[in-house]
C-alpha cells in the first residue's frame, strides 16, 4: 500500500483517482456542494466539439476547506474557474481537486494567505 | 477554603438540611478537582498533517511536486512498518487491504481517529475526558475511578471501552473491547476484539500533545506494538466543525470507487 493511494484526509481509498496524471479543465461552476464527507464542484466544461459536459470534482471535507479559508459561498454558480485534477481512472468526467485558479490566475489553494 | 467554611457555617445557621450541605461540599470538591486539570483547549492536528482543499495531504502533494516535505505519521495504520503482526495478523490485514479499493468508510474509529487528518478536541472534566473529531468519532474516557464494567456487561464497539486516570499532567488510558475487523476506516489495523490499548497522553514543553500508545493482542501480534504520535494546536480551526454524511457520493464501478454522477440537491 503506497501513501499515494491513502492520502491523509480521504474517507475512501484514493485508488479511484490516477495520481500519475494531472489535467486542468476550465469551465463554469454549475453548483458548489459544501457537504460532508466530501465537497464537490459541478463544473460545466466544453468538450472538443464544444458540447457542454458536467464534471464532478471532489474536494475534501468542509473542515479541510474551512482551514484553508474557504466558506460555503466561496464559489457561486456561474463563476469561471480552472481546476487542476487527478482524473478518475474509469474515464468518467471527474477527479480529485489539486488546485483551483481564478480567471486572473490566482490560486485558491489557500485563501488564508 | 475560607469562603466555603463561611458558606457552610451560614447554611447550618439557617438550618439548612445536611443533604444540601453535602451537595454544596461535593460541588466545591469538584470545582477544586476541575481547577488542577490540564488545559488542552483547541483543535489538535497530527503534526505535519494539514490537508489540501482536495482532501489530500499537503505533505504528499509537496512530495509529488518534488519538494522537501516533512513526513506524516501513519504509525497506527494497518500497513505501518512497525507492526509486529503474526501470521493471523498478516492474513487479516491482507484481507482488509484487498477490500480497500472498493469501499467507503464511515469515519475513523479507534485507534485510527488518533492518527487521522481530522483535528481532534479534548473536553476535560473531573469525571471523564471526551475526545471527539469532525467525523463524529467519539471516545469517552471515564476518569471516575470505577474501572471497566464487568465483562458480561461489555461487547465490542468501534471505539471500545476506555477508562483513565491522571498521573499529574499525564492522562493514562486503558481501552478494551474495540470491534475488529473495523467497519470504519479502510486503513485500520485488522486487530482482534481481544486487543488491549494502553495510552499515555501529555503536553510537552513546546506545547504539543504527545500520545504514546502500546497495543497488545494475543490473536494478531507477536508482541507489544508501540507508537508515539504528536499533535499541534491548529489555529486555522476556530471550532470543531462536524456534519452528517449527506454528501457521500462515493460509488463503485466494479473495480474502483468512483464519483456518483447525481448531484446533491
Amino acid at each position: 500500500m503506497s501513501v499515494t493511494a491513502m492520502p491523509a484526509a480521504a474517507h475512501h481509498s484514493m485508488a479511484m483517482f490516477d495520481a500519475s496524471k494531472e489535467i486542468t479543465i476550465t469551465g463554469s461552476v454549475k453548483q458548489f456542494q459544501w457537504t460532508n464527507p466530501h465537497s464537490y464542484i459541478q463544473l460545466t466544461v466544453a468538450d472538443a466539439n464544444g458540447r457542454p459536459v458536467e464534471w464532478s470534482l471532489e474536494l475534501g471535507a468542509p473542515m479541510y476547506l474551512y482551514s484553508k479559508g474557504w466558506r460555503p459561498k466561496t464559489l457561486k454558480a456561474g463563476d469561471r474557474i480552472s481546476v487542476r485534477i487527478n482524473p478518475l481512472r474509469n474515464g468518467q468526467p471527474g477527479g480529485a481537486v489539486i488546485d483551483v485558479t481564478t480567471p486572473d490566475g490566482k490560486s485558491m489553494a489557500n485563501l488564508r494567505q | 477554603m475560607i469562603a466555603r467554611a463561611f458558606f457552610s457555617a451560614t447554611l447550618l445557621a439557617l438550618g439548612a438540611s445536611s443533604a444540601a450541605l453535602a451537595q454544596e461540599t461535593g460541588r466545591d470538591a469538584r470545582v477544586e478537582t476541575f481547577a488542577v486539570l490540564p488545559d488542552w483547549e483547541g483543535q489538535w492536528l497530527l503534526e505535519n498533517n494539514t490537508s489540501s482543499i482536495g482532501g489530500i495531504s499537503d505533505s504528499i502533494l509537496a512530495q509529488r511536486a518534488g519538494e522537501a516535505a516533512p513526513p506524516v505519521s501513519r504509525d497506527l495504520f494497518g500497513f505501518a512498518p512497525n507492526v509486529p503482526w503474526n501470521e493471523e495478523g498478516r492474513k487479516r490485514n491482507a484481507e482488509a487491504r484487498a477490500k480497500s479499493p472498493g469501499r467507503k468508510a464511515e469515519g475513523w474509529g479507534f485507534p485510527l481517529m488518533m492518527n487521522s487528518a481530522a483535528p481532534i478536541q479534548f473536553v476535560i472534566a473531573p469525571e471523564a475526558v471526551v475526545i471527539v473529531n469532525a467525523y463524529r468519532d467519539l471516545r469517552i474516557i471515564r476518569t471516575d475511578g470505577k474501572g471497566h464494567p464487568p465483562v458480561d456487561d461489555l461487547w465490542p464497539t468501534t471505539w471500545g471501552d476506555s477508562v483513565g486516570n491522571w498521573e499529574g499532567g499525564v492522562l493514562v488510558v486503558d481501552t478494551i473491547m474495540v470491534r475488529n475487523p473495523n467497519a470504519y476506516f479502510h486503513g485500520a489495523p485488522a486487530l482482534s476484539d481481544e486487543a488491549h490499548y494502553a495510552e499515555r497522553i501529555w503536553m510537552d514543553e513546546e506545547g504539543g500533545l504527545v500520545a504514546e500508545i502500546t497495543i497488545t493482542d494475543p490473536v494478531t501480534l507477536t508482541g507489544p506494538w508501540k507508537s508515539v504520535l504528536r499533535y499541534v494546536r491548529d489555529e486555522s480551526y476556530d471550532r470543531l466543525l462536524y456534519d452528517s454524511y449527506d454528501g457521500d457520493r462515493t460509488g463503485f464501478d466494479g473495480e474502483y470507487n468512483t464519483i456518483e454522477p447525481e448531484a446533491v440537491e
